[in-house]
């Protein structure tokens, strides 16, 4: 019995324990050369029944440079373990690479696959002329918004395999349209075997962009019996960084719609060279080169007195490199006639510049009468009954010389907009207006001149106010009478419009009714009393508290 | 007299050289029909040497036939602005609006009248009314003077001339703040939003009455005295001596 308890104990044990996936990983070689096929071999080892790994190729996350792809997966349907397997090519550069950690997912489980590192190193003898490489063949140069690029992916054999087949061609490319031309193609003789994909590439948008192209290659091995099925897979994978600007604005003709590669005019056919009056022929430009001749908008011709020119649809399929302008042309007047000329301009990506290319006239006879009088004018269905229909006056001749010489060179700024016309008179009205204000206060003095005399005894008066209490602080008696002595003469005068030397006590009693004849005594005496002979003498000094309220009330009334 | 003779020689010798100027390139090129030659020669001369009407004007016959409507609008409305009486200008607008498919507002009486002059020589004139008025008035205060008799009569006739001036100044703002439609086909909106609801159609070489502008947009009037608002991209003023803006020079073919 206890026997038995410990083997229930035991067994419980192990089914409660937490199991732990093992998962292991091993690249053949270890060590790659730039460039150099590896295969990564991925082993997991769960405690539950794995079956089939789902979206593992959108799970890991190559490093930039690296082509890696899911070739196949290794799993039982009873069985705890699965293996997968990745074809992969190195990057063309030197290092060690880390291909971050990612989650295989298992239809039971997750499981977490840690960081994978891969060390690419030149010291590997590795020649790549042995093994099936993919290239990619695109220019390195700024493109143009609108232009054409031609490019190709070439799959190329090696020494010691041969390439079978490409499939699964994905692309991301921002601010382009990508379209496959050819899929799969011969590579011709000089590149030796394999396989050739053409692209062409339409920015549609200025800036820097990475274009990113990957795919698979089938690759089958020389060394491997013919009959055997021994075909591997490989994939490539390219990114590449783009700068696209939009054609330059300096320089550019007004003509220029949108024409970006190297053109030429190949040639100019009319369908009949000896048409009728009012017979229409059909005038067809041949416009040959590398450019984007699809997006190419018709150069538009105007009609003339000898032509009436309409826009054509072309019913021939056009060849690749090759587009045609096609136009019906109603000749208008007998005789020998030249076709219109027909041009436009073209900018090269490649010279970064501009041209015209120009399709010349051919001569055509047209037989026939002249209508009496060619009507330019064509009525207006939705006019009024009985309205006048309105006369196409015709453009004038051009006379680019007229002008009048004060004219030439006209400020792009009219005086309405501009900032230093208005200013500069804004200033000088303000001049104005301050001299004849100035001009005004002065007259204004002139004519009142007691303003300023009594300004100026105010003036006095404050100062005298100010040396008279610094005298009493000083006790300068004297002094004290001076100051105040002088501040009433001066008032005094302002008041009576006087002379202020000859102001006596007499005076101030005129200028200050009810002053205290005796404080104005003993204040003249104080302060003059020195120059003449001395007299019986008032009783005391004058009382300075008084003295200072009587300036006080003679400022009040200036 | 031997100065009466002086000048008659100078003004047969400017004769003889206006019979006998060569044809510039781009004369040579719009009479051959070569009219994108043409509009380059002439917008890199206008570039180099400044604008006048008459080029302005050339150049608008050749964008017009080039099929470019909004742009030889523009260029001969601003021909106009420097020349109000500039033919070539005049005609190619008449046969705009007669054969072109353009319309254009029906000048107000202010805008007839300010047709007269040009818009600066307006505003030159009626500075200097104003100036020689307030002079007449201000310097014999100055001088403390009484007045003339001269004064007063120049004092008269300036502010006359400044009154006279005021609807050519109103006029001449009006016309130069006409816009012109540069894009095809594009659709007065209610309201100046991107979503705005269209209510009528103009066309490119139409040109309108601007108003005030409002989130990327301007307050228009048509010819047919329809309002509503447009992008200000769609729209280049007449205002300003230049070539026209290139509007569609970014734009990917």
């Amino acid at each position: 019995m206890r026997r038995f308890l410990a083997s229930t104990v035991l067994l419980l044990l192990g089914l409660l324990a937490r199991a732990e996936d093992r998962v292991s990983w091993e690249i053949t070689p270890r060590i790659t050369a730039p460039g150099q096929p590896f295969r990564l071999q991925i082993m997991v080892e769960s405690d539950v029944l794995l079956g089939g790994a789902q979206q593992v190729d959108k799970e890991i996350r190559p490093p930039r440079g690296m082509a890696l792809r899911l070739s196949g997966q290794l799993v039982r349907p009873d069985s705890n373990e699965a293996t997968l397997n990745f074809s992969g090519v190195a990057p063309d550069q030197e290092g060690e690479y880390v291909i971050p950690s990612f989650t295989l997912r298992f239809a039971r489980k997750l499981i977490p696959v840690t960081p994978i590192k891969l060390i690419v190193s030149k010291s590997v003898a590795y020649r790549r002329t042995t093994q099936a490489r993919a290239e990619l063949v695109l220019p390195e140069r700024t493109f143009y918004v609108g232009e054409l690029i031609r490019g190709a992916i070439h799959l190329r054999g090696g020494d010691d395999e041969t390439v079978v087949a490409s499939f699964g061609l994905e692309s991301v490319a921002e601010g382009f349209t990508l379209a496959v031309t050819a899929d799969r193609q011969p590579l011709s003789t000089e590149l030796g075997q394999g396989l050739r994909t053409s692209f062409e590439l339409t920015p549609i948008r200025e800036g820097t962009s990475e274009l990113s192209l990957r795919g698979t290659m089938l690759i089958h091995n020389a060394d491997t019996p013919a009959f055997s099925n021994s075909n591997r897979d490989r994939p490539f994978t390219f990114r590449r960084k783009l700068v696209v600007e939009h054609v330059p604005e300096r320089g550019r003709p007004a003509d220029w719609t949108g024409a970006i590669g190297a053109f030429s005019a190949e040639a100019v056919q009319v369908s009949k060279d000896r048409p009728e009056v009012g017979e229409p022929i059909r005038l067809r430009a041949i416009l040959t080169g590398t450019g984007n001749l699809d997006r190419l908008i018709p150069p538009e011709i105007p009609g003339n007195e000898s032509w009436d020119i309409l826009p054509a649809t072309e019913r021939r399929r056009q060849a690749e490199e090759q587009r045609f302008f096609v136009y019906t042309l109603v000749p208008r007047l007998p005789g020998k006639l030249l076709t219109p000329a027909l041009r436009f301009s073209t900018f090269d990506p490649l010279t970064k510049q501009f041209s015209r290319i120009e399709f010349k006239p051919i001569e055509v006879t047209v037989t026939g009468n002249a209508p009496a009088q060619v009507d330019l004018v064509t009525a207006d269905p939705a006019a009024p009954v009985g309205a006048k229909p309105q006369v196409a006056a015709g453009l004038a001749a051009p006379a680019p010389q007229r002008g009048a010489p004060l004219f030439r060179g006209a400020p792009t700024l009219s005086l309405a907009s501009s900032t230093a016309f208005w200013s500069g008179n804004g200033l000088l009205l303000t001049g104005l207006l301050a001299l004849t204000g100035a001009a005004l206060y002065l007259g204004y003095l002139a004519a009142h001149p007691e303003i300023r005399r009594r300004r100026r005894a105010r003036s006095i008066l404050r100062t005298a106010l100010r040396e008279a209490a610094s005298a009493r602080l000083r006790g300068d008696r004297a002094a004290f009478a001076k100051s105040a002595v002088r501040a009433l003469q001066v008032g005094a005068a302002a008041l009576l419009d006087a002379e202020e030397e000859a102001m006596t006590q007499g005076d101030l009693e005129r200028a200050l009714p009810g002053v205290p004849r005796p404080l104005l005594d003993k204040l003249f005496e104080r302060a003059y009393g020195e120059r003449f002979a001395e007299g019986p003498g008032a009783a005391g000094p004058p009382d300075e508290d008084e003295t200072l309220e009587l300036l006080r009330r003679l400022q009040s009334l200036l | 007299m031997r100065f009466f003779a002086c000048l008659l020689l100078c003004g047969m010798t400017s004769l003889g050289a206006a019979e006998e100027r060569v044809l510039s390139a781009a004369e040579t090129a719009y009479a051959k029909g070569d009219y994108a030659a043409a509009v380059e020669q002439w917008s890199d001369e206008a570039r180099r040497d400044g604008v006048s009407s008459g080029l302005l004007s050339a150049l608008g016959n050749a964008e017009w036939r080039l099929g470019r409507k909004g742009r030889a609008m523009v260029c001969w409305e601003r021909a106009l602005l420097l020349d109000p009486r500039e033919p070539v200008a005049l005609a190619g607008i008449r046969h705009a609006l007669a054969a072109g498919g353009t319309e254009r507002p029906v000048p107000t009486w202010a805008e007839t009248y300010a047709a007269i002059l040009t818009e600066d020589t307006w505003i030159l004139l009626a500075t200097a009314c104003f100036w020689v008025a307030t002079l007449c008035v201000v310097v014999p205060r100055l001088r403390r003077r009484s007045a003339s008799e001269w004064n007063h009569r120049t004092r008269v006739l300036a502010l006359t001339l400044l009154v006279l001036c005021a609807p050519g100044l109103w006029g001449g703002r009006s016309l130069s703040a006409r816009a012109v439609v540069r894009k095809a086909e594009v659709s007065l909106r209610l309201t100046p939003t991107l979503f705005g609801e269209p209510l009528n159609g103009v066309t490119e070489g139409d040109v309108v009455r601007t108003d005030r502008p409002l989130n990327g947009h301007v307050r228009v009037t048509t010819a047919n005295g329809k309002t509503g608002w447009l992008r200000a991209g769609e729209i280049e003023l007449i205002r300003g001596a230049t070539l026209p803006i290139d509007f569609d020079q970014k734009a990917a073919p």
